[in-house]
């Protein structure tokens, strides 16, 4: 088995093989189900999150040039 | 199955940190094992042999120079590149460069096989003074080099550090007999460490590279590398089809 | 550096990202500047003045130095603590090892310019920092990725945030690309000088792994990373799909570490390895535009920021560059296209469209968003930022261009015949032929530096500003500097 594994002719296609089965996978799983990927998206937003009590407050009252917080759900 | 891990990765620093460290050591694991494991990287020519002291520390001022941020090493497969430098470079002509100085540029041209092209007063002048000899030349003038003698005080721990790389220099008794079956006798005596400074001084009083004898300087070290490069091995002796299957 | 802000702020760390922010800058216009002065070198070489010093061939990493580890790699510290403390909504993790990140990265720096004008060099591209420099480098790298690693175990939000997979995978490959790229045998103890433990085609396969993956993932996954956050954020909008990201991630971990051998076509490297960094490099094309898509719809709906924002602006030219650039490199690593373009100008080109195009702009709009937060005060000046946004738009692309046709006019001229089978062009005509685009590309350089050196004085004056306000307002007890 180990053999057969050390030989370049053979140790190529089956990485080959198992790279290409896991990108399939991959996607599949991004892709696949619709519920998931709602789920998925919702991480979108974990930026907009973050606002501390100071940009919450605006200290000076000053207008931020582009208010971060218009387009939260 | 696959939906568990992804969930697991995206959630656990620890998880991502190895899925990602799989992902991204595969490339290097393919393409560069193999060339430590695999016979047939190098072509198998005589005359390929470790640089003497005095070629080495001019070595070491071409890259102290950063030379390699304009002039590669390397002639490639090409009917014009054969035309203009010579026989395509091979692999086992760099065997023992640490580090290699392929590059990866040409601002001006390639200095794999300048060994022998121009004379030593040629070189001289040229570091000088490029514009002397090639008006139009962009190069810098490198006239510290024929000023400052060449520092030759730990040329011995220039090469021991090499011979730990695994460049054949000899340090013992041993050492030296085989390098002597292997390269010939003369080379044998100029990769001898313990004389690498009385071999240093004769190679540059003997080759008067900056045309002073009376001095070793960095001029004479830069010089005798440039004139060894690319004339180790004796194409006359290879058929193109020795050569080929390596590649 | 004072402490200006007031303990409401404590939630996180923003001392750090500030003085990473400030270096950035600063090693902006100081690589820029070694630069531009090498790039005149080339046109005009009386400048290089007899020196040792500034000759071309040492100050040449200078400037590569202080611009991708100086300025880019300060970039990535100062982005990187800011996003991975906001998207985890925790404080960083560990103050006093990130502090010895910001000075043991300065120190690196420093020491690498001093030491490459002394003459201490590696002799390898992108890796000259001799053995000493490259262990300070280990250190605080761990220290890095512990800091890093250190904060996201501690969240507060159960899912780690995209951006943040980036940074970890540049923080991770620049690790193991380091390691294994810089492993050497020193002359001696007290020297500085080393040699390379391998040699020839092991050599050059090692150090063309590090130098394309130092772009892949120093210059390209790190800033991918800053991309992910800034851009969503300042859009005031997601990004467009957060499972393209995902694939994109991925994929782009997977593939780029391939890809360094299409540094080596045609060369002594044997042939199926430089052809299997030609057949990853093309099929790296399509994650690389996934992510410039992913990028530039998110403004989708709202394209109008484009002519009113110049921050924003300075992001999508970025994502562009980056589309460009990764289109031209596929183009490039073709055996056959690259018997022509290497060893010539078109690849310093390439290398410029992407690092001053992509890495550069996308810093800048970064950076132009996040000074305004950490000092808590509106940029001093729009008007610069639009200036700095057309001085470096127009020079990039003088840049890119005139590298583009001496590139292209070298590979054909030393390649041409005449008609009894000669070589048509010596050398040196080639070079004497260079002239006019050497000039062309370091007044492209000029634009482009005079852009940095205004956002500096812009974001001096911002901070000045903000320090002001923050003593004004906060109560006697607040430090000052």
């Amino acid at each position: 088995m180990l053999d057969w594994l050390a030989q370049a002719e053979n140790a190529k296609p089956l990485g080959l093989l198992i790279f290409f089965v896991t990108f399939c996978l991959i996607v599949l799983w991004v892709y696949g189900s619709k519920k998931r990927g709602e789920r998925l998206e919702e991480h979108k937003h974990i930026p907009f999150l973050d606002e501390d009590e100071k940009d919450e407050a605006n200290a000076h009252g000053k207008k931020e040039i582009n208010p971060d917080r218009t387009h939260l759900p | 199955m696959s939906k568990l891990k992804h969930e697991i990765i995206e959630t656990n620093a620890g998880w991502l940190l190895v899925a990602t460290m799989l992902a991204i050591s595969v490339g290097g694991l393919v393409e560069i094992t193999p060339l430590f494991m695999i016979d047939d990287t190098m072509e198998k020519v005589d005359g390929v042999r470790p640089y003497t002291p005095l070629e080495q520390r001019g070595r070491d001022i071409y890259i102290r120079e950063g030379c390699y941020t304009c002039h590669s090493q390397m002639v490639r497969p090409f009917r014009d590149e054969q035309l203009r430098y010579g026989h395509y470079s091979l692999a086992a002509e760099s065997k023992y460069d640490h580090p290699f100085q392929w590059g990866s540029k040409r601002t001006g041209p390639d200095l794999a096989r300048v060994g022998g092209k121009y004379s030593n007063e040629w070189h001289v002048q040229h570091l000088i003074k490029p514009k002397s000899v090639v008006p139009e030349s962009v190069m810098p003038n490198y006239p510290w080099l024929l000023t400052t003698p060449l520092d030759i005080s730990d040329v011995g721990d220039r090469l021991r550090a090499l011979r730990a790389t695994g460049v054949p220099y000899s340090a013992n008794a041993e050492e030296y007999r085989r390098n002597a079956e292997r390269f010939g006798e003369d080379v044998a005596r100029q990769l001898h460490i313990p004389d690498a400074q009385r071999n240093l001084v004769a190679q540059a009083q003997a080759g008067n590279f900056d045309g002073d004898r009376s001095s070793v300087t960095e001029m004479d070290a830069l010089v005798a590398y440039l004139q060894v490069l690319g004339t180790m091995v004796d194409f006359r002796q290879y058929k193109p089809e020795d050569l080929v299957k390596y590649r | 550096m004072a402490a200006t802000s007031s303990p409401a702020t404590e939630q996180y760390n923003y001392d750090i990202v500030k003085k990473f922010s400030v270096m950035a800058l600063v090693w902006g216009v100081v690589g820029m500047l070694v630069g531009v002065w090498i790039a005149s070198e080339l046109a005009w070489p009386f400048l290089n003045f007899d020196s040792p010093y500034i000759s071309f061939g040492r100050f040449r990493p200078v400037h590569t130095s202080a611009v991708i580890f100086g300025f880019g790699g300060s970039a990535l510290f100062a982005t990187s603590y800011y996003v991975v403390q906001r998207t985890c909504q925790t404080r960083l993790w560990g103050e006093g090892l990130a502090n010895f990140t910001f000075w043991g990265w300065q120190a690196v720096i420093v020491l690498a310019a001093v030491s490459y004008v002394m003459g201490y060099s590696q002799g390898r591209e992108y890796a000259e920092m001799e053995w000493p420099i490259d262990i300070l480098i280990e250190i605080v790298w761990v220290s890095y990725l512990a800091v890093f690693i250190g904060t996201l175990m501690q969240r507060k939000q159960p899912h780690i945030y995209v951006a943040n997979w980036f940074y970890l995978a540049f923080i991770l490959a620049t690790a193991l690309l380091h390691t294994f790229n810089n492993l050497a045998v020193p002359v001696g103890l007290f020297s500085l000088k080393s040699y390379s433990l391998f040699s020839g085609p092991m050599d050059a396969m090692t150090q063309w792994w590090y130098g394309h993956n130092a772009v892949g993932f120093f210059l390209t996954a790190a800033f991918l990373g800053m991309m992910y956050y800034f851009v969503p954020k300042h859009a005031g909008r997601p990004i467009y799909s957060y499972r393209l990201s995902i694939v994109h991630f991925w994929a782009l971990s997977f593939m780029y570490m391939w890809v360094g051998t299409h540094h080596l076509h045609w060369t002594a490297l044997p042939d199926w390895a430089s052809t299997l960094g030609a057949t990853f490099s093309i099929m790296l094309l399509l994650p690389s535009w996934g992510g410039m898509i992913n990028g530039i719809m998110t403004l989708s709906g709202a394209w109008d920021k484009l002519r009113t924002d110049p921050v924003m602006r300075f992001m999508i030219v970025a994502l562009s560059f980056y589309g460009m650039s990764t289109f031209e490199g596929p183009l490039m690593s073709l055996k056959d296209v690259n018997a022509l373009s290497h060893y010539t100008d078109w690849t310093v080109g390439h290398v410029h469209s992407g690092a001053l195009g992509w890495v550069a702009m996308i810093s800048f709009g970064s950076l132009y968003h996040m000074i305004p937060k950490l000092w808590n005060t509106p940029m001093y000046s729009q008007r610069l930022i639009n200036v700095h946004f057309w001085l470096a738009t127009i020079g990039v692309l003088l840049y890119i261009t005139a590298m583009w046709i001496s590139g292209i006019m070298q590979g054909l001229m030393w390649r041409a015949f005449d008609d009894f089978g000669n070589l048509q062009y010596s050398f040196v005509e080639s070079v004497a032929a260079m002239h006019p685009f050497y000039a062309m590309r370091a007044i492209g350089g000029m634009f482009f530096v005079t852009g940095m050196i205004l956002m500096a004085y812009n974001c001096a004056m911002t901070i000045r500003q903000g320090v002001r306000e923050a003593r004004g307002a906060a109560q006697p007890a607040v430090a000052a500097a």
